[in-house]
C-alpha cells in the first residue's frame, strides 16, 4: 500500500481546526445570547473538537492507503467505517486532479477517479505531491486506455 | 420536425394558468404596499391576464422554436426560449425510450416520448407531445437507426459499435420490418393482476386513499383512536384497513393493467396501464443487473417480480422508482426462467451462502436497542406531555421478546452466491430482493466494515454496476460475512471481471465463433 504524503495531516488538521473554531465561536455566541452560560463554554467546545480532530486526523492518515495494481486501483480508508474499494482500470471514465485552497498552501494535490457506477462513482485520492498526482493521472489514463481492446467492454 | 400542433394548447393552458395564479398573488402583494386600492378587481384581473399571457406566450414560443430530427446516427433536438440548446444524442448511447399517454392524451391520440441515456441527471430528450403514431415510429426508428447507424459508421471503435456492427450484419442477412418478429414473452393474466394488487399494494397511494376512504366509511380519526386500544382494532378500524388495502391494490392494478412484455429484435418492450398507457423499450445489450423481488406475501403464494436495471434513469426516477419492472408478478419459476433467458443472465440455480451465526445476534441486539430507544423516547414524552396513550410507553419493550425471531429471519434471507459468470446477492425479509450481476457488468467492488462489524470481524461487500438504483434498493450487497470470506468475495468478483473481459477479448478476436453476448464482433476497425 502506498501511503499519502505526510503533509496531508496538516491539511486535514487545518480543516478540522477551522471547523472546531467555527463551531466553538458559534456556541460561544449562542451561549452568551440565548442561554447566558459562562464564557468558558465556547473555548471548551473548541478544545474538545480540536482534540477529536487531531485524533481523527492521525488515525485517518494511519489507515489511508492506495495501490495501483495490475488490473485495478485499490484503496483502503475510513476511521469509523473501514472501506476497501477496488476500481478496475477498464471502468475508469475519466481522471481529474484537484487542488483545494488549503492543499495548495501545503503544496499538495488530489486525484479523482470517476466510474460509471451508481454509488461511489467517484473516488478521491488526497494528499499527493503534485508530481506524483500527475504521474498517477497519466498512468491511470494510460492503463484505462490500454485495457480497452477494441472496447467490447464499455459496460454502459 | 415539430411537435404535434395540439402540444400548443396542452402546454400553453397549464403554464398560462400557473402564470395567472402567480399574477393574482402578485396583485395581493401589490395591494399590501398600498400603491393601488385594496380589493380592486382591476389590479387582480390585469395581473392575472398578464401572467396568463406570459405563461402561454412562453409555451407558444417554445412550441415554435422546438425542433427535432432523427438522422442516420443521432437524434438532434433544438429547444429553448431564452437560451437556445442544440442537443445531439448518438443513437448508440440511448438506453430507454418511454412513451407515456395520460387519459387526455389517449383521447387525442398523442403521447410523450422520453429518451434516456446514461449521462446527465435528467431525461435527456422529452418530446411533449407528438402524435402516437409518430411516437411509435420514433421508438422503432431509434432502435433501427442505432443498429444501422453504427454499422454504416464503420471505423468507430466503441463497444456498441462493435456489438451493433454484428447486429447490423445479422439484420442485413435477414431484414426485419417494424412490427415483425415481435415475440410475446409475458402477459399478465387478469387473475394475476388482482393478485398483484393484493400482494403488492401501492403504499404511496395510501394517503389519498385514506382521504377518500375516511368520509366514505363514515368515521372520524379521533373517534377511531378512542375506539382503538393499544392492541385491539375496532370494527370500523378494520373496515378502514380493508378499504385502504383494496384502494391501494386498485392503484397497483390500474398501473399494471394489461401488462405485456415482448421482445422485438434485440430489445425488450413493455406496455401497461388502465387509464394512462405506458410503453417503453429496453435494449437487452444495456441491461446491467436484474433483480428478482418477492415480498413476504408473494413468497407465501410462490410468486415473484422481476426488475431489469439499465443506466438510463437516475436513482429514484423512472417508471417504477429507479428500475423497470420487467415482470410485475408471475410464478417464481417463470420469473427465474425469464431472467435466465436474457442474454448474459443465464445464471445457475443459486445456492446462497449465509452470513455466520454471530451476524444474527447482531440483528437481535440491534432490534432490541431500537425498541428500547423508542420506549425511552415515549417515556420522556410521557413525563413531559399529558397524552393518554403515552402511559403505555413501555409497550415497545414487549417487542424485545420478538427481537431474536426478527433477527433470525433477517439473517435467514441474507446471502450471496458467486459463480463463474455471475454474482448473486440476497437481502430482505419483508421485501426480499435477489440481485444478479454478470461479472462483466461490475463497475467497482467496495468492502466496508462499521465499528460494530469490525468488533465481530464481519464485513459487507457491495458490487456496484452502472444500473440505476431506486431509493429503497441499495444494489447488490453481501452483508455481514466473515472478513476473510468478504475479502475472498471481493477478490473473486474482481478476477471474475478480468476473466470475462478476457473471454470477450478472445471472442472479439475470433468473432465468427463467438456468441452474441460474449462477442465484440468488430471487423478489424482497430487496424485502420
Amino acid at each position: 500500500m502506498e501511503r499519502l504524503d505526510s503533509r496531508v495531516r496538516v491539511v486535514w488538521l487545518g480543516s478540522a481546526l477551522v471547523t472546531a473554531l467555527v463551531v466553538g465561536v458559534a456556541v460561544a455566541i449562542a451561549g452568551r445570547r440565548l442561554f447566558e452560560v459562562g464564557l468558558w463554554v465556547g473555548p471548551a467546545v473548541f478544545a474538545v473538537l480540536a482534540v477529536l480532530g487531531v485524533a481523527y486526523t492521525l488515525q485517518r492518515y494511519r489507515v489511508w492507503g492506495f495501490d495501483i495494481e495490475s488490473d485495478a486501483v485499490t484503496l483502503e480508508r475510513g476511521v469509523v467505517t473501514r472501506v476497501n474499494s477496488v476500481v478496475p482500470f477498464v471502468r475508469v471514465q475519466h481522471v481529474d486532479s484537484q487542488r483545494g485552497p488549503i492543499e495548495r498552501l501545503a503544496g499538495l494535490s488530489s486525484v479523482v477517479v470517476y466510474t460509471a457506477g451508481s454509488r461511489g462513482a467517484d473516488v478521491t485520492i488526497p494528499g499527493l505531491r503534485p508530481e506524483r498526482a500527475e504521474a498517477i493521472q497519466a498512468e491511470l489514463r494510460r492503463l484505462a486506455t490500454e485495457s480497452e481492446p477494441g472496447d467490447p467492454e464499455d459496460a454502459v | 420536425m415539430k411537435l404535434h400542433p395540439l402540444s400548443l394548447p396542452l402546454r400553453a393552458i397549464p403554464r398560462g394558468a400557473n402564470g395567472g395564479v402567480l399574477g393574482l398573488f402578485l396583485s395581493f402583494a401589490v395591494e399590501q404596499t398600498g400603491i393601488v386600492p385594496t380589493g380592486s378587481v382591476v389590479t387582480g384581473t390585469l395581473l392575472f391576464v398578464a401572467g396568463f399571457a406570459l405563461g402561454a406566450g412562453y409555451e407558444a414560443v417554445y412550441y415554435r422554436r422546438f425542433e427535432y430530427d432523427l438522422t442516420a446516427d443521432t437524434l438532434d433536438i433544438g429547444s429553448g426560449v431564452l437560451s437556445r440548446r442544440e442537443r445531439e444524442i448518438p443513437l448508440r448511447r440511448i438506453q430507454n425510450v418511454d412513451i407515456s399517454r395520460g387519459v387526455l392524451q389517449r383521447a387525442l391520440s398523442i403521447a410523450v416520448v422520453d429518451v434516456e441515456t446514461a449521462g446527465g441527471g435528467q431525461t435527456e430528450a422529452s418530446l411533449r407531445y407528438v402524435s402516437y403514431d409518430e411516437a411509435k415510429r420514433l421508438q422503432g426508428d431509434l432502435r433501427r437507426g442505432e443498429r444501422e447507424g453504427s454499422g454504416a459508421g464503420g471505423g468507430r471503435a466503441t463497444a456498441e459499435g462493435a456489438i451493433d456492427a454484428d447486429a447490423a450484419a445479422e439484420e442485413a442477412a435477414e431484414p426485419r420490418r417494424p412490427g415483425e418478429s415481435e415475440e410475446l414473452l409475458f402477459a399478465l393474466s387478469p387473475r394475476n393482476l388482482v393478485l398483484l394488487g393484493l400482494v403488492a399494494p401501492d403504499l404511496r397511494a395510501l394517503l389519498p386513499v385514506l382521504f377518500f376512504a375516511v368520509p366514505t366509511v363514515g368515521l372520524s380519526i379521533p373517534d377511531l383512536l378512542t375506539e382503538t386500544g393499544a392492541l385491539t382494532v375496532g370494527p370500523r378500524g378494520a373496515a378502514l384497513a380493508i378499504v385502504s388495502w383494496v384502494g391501494t391494490a386498485a392503484v397497483t392494478a390500474a398501473r399494471y393493467y394489461d401488462f405485456q412484455l415482448s421482445r422485438v429484435g434485440d430489445e425488450l418492450r413493455y406496455e401497461r396501464g388502465l387509464l394512462g398507457r405506458y410503453d417503453g423499450s429496453i435494449p437487452i445489450a444495456k441491461i446491467q443487473q436484474v433483480d428478482v423481488r418477492e415480498n413476504f406475501l408473494m413468497r407465501r403464494v410462490g410468486y415473484a417480480s422481476l426488475a431489469v436495471e439499465t443506466a438510463g434513469y437516475t436513482p429514484g426516477e423512472g417508471p417504477s422508482g429507479g428500475s423497470e419492472a420487467a415482470i410485475p408478478l408471475a410464478g417464481r419459476d417463470r420469473v427465474v426462467d425469464l431472467a435466465r433467458s436474457i442474454e448474459g443472465f443465464d445464471f445457475d440455480e443459486p445456492e446462497f451462502a449465509r452470513p455466520p451465526r454471530r451476524a444474527r445476534r447482531r440483528y437481535a441486539v440491534r432490534y432490541a436497542l431500537a425498541l428500547g430507544l423508542v420506549a425511552g423516547v415515549l417515556w420522556i414524552a410521557n413525563t413531559l406531555f399529558d397524552v393518554s396513550f403515552l402511559q403505555y410507553w413501555y409497550a415497545p419493550l414487549a417487542g424485545i421478546a420478538l427481537a431474536p425471531v426478527a433477527g433470525h429471519y433477517k439473517w435467514l434471507h441474507r446471502g450471496y452466491d458467486v459463480g463463474g459468470e455471475h454474482v448473486l446477492t440476497r437481502n430482505g425479509f419483508w421485501r426480499r430482493s435477489i440481485a444478479v450481476v454478470p461479472a462483466y457488468r461490475v463497475q467497482t467492488v467496495i468492502q466496508t466494515a462499521t465499528p460494530f462489524q469490525r468488533w465481530r470481524s464481519l464485513a459487507t461487500v457491495a458490487i456496484d454496476t452502472a444500473g440505476s438504483l431506486s431509493v429503497t434498493d441499495r444494489g447488490a450487497r453481501a452483508v455481514d460475512f466473515d472478513v476473510t470470506e468478504a475479502i475472498d468475495l471481493r477478490e473473486t468478483v474482481r478476477q471474475g471481471l478480468q476473466a470475462s473481459l478476457r473471454t470477450r477479448r478472445d471472442g472479439f478476436a475470433t468473432s465468427e465463433t463467438a456468441t452474441p453476448f460474449v462477442d465484440g464482433g468488430e471487423d478489424g476497425n482497430r487496424s485502420e
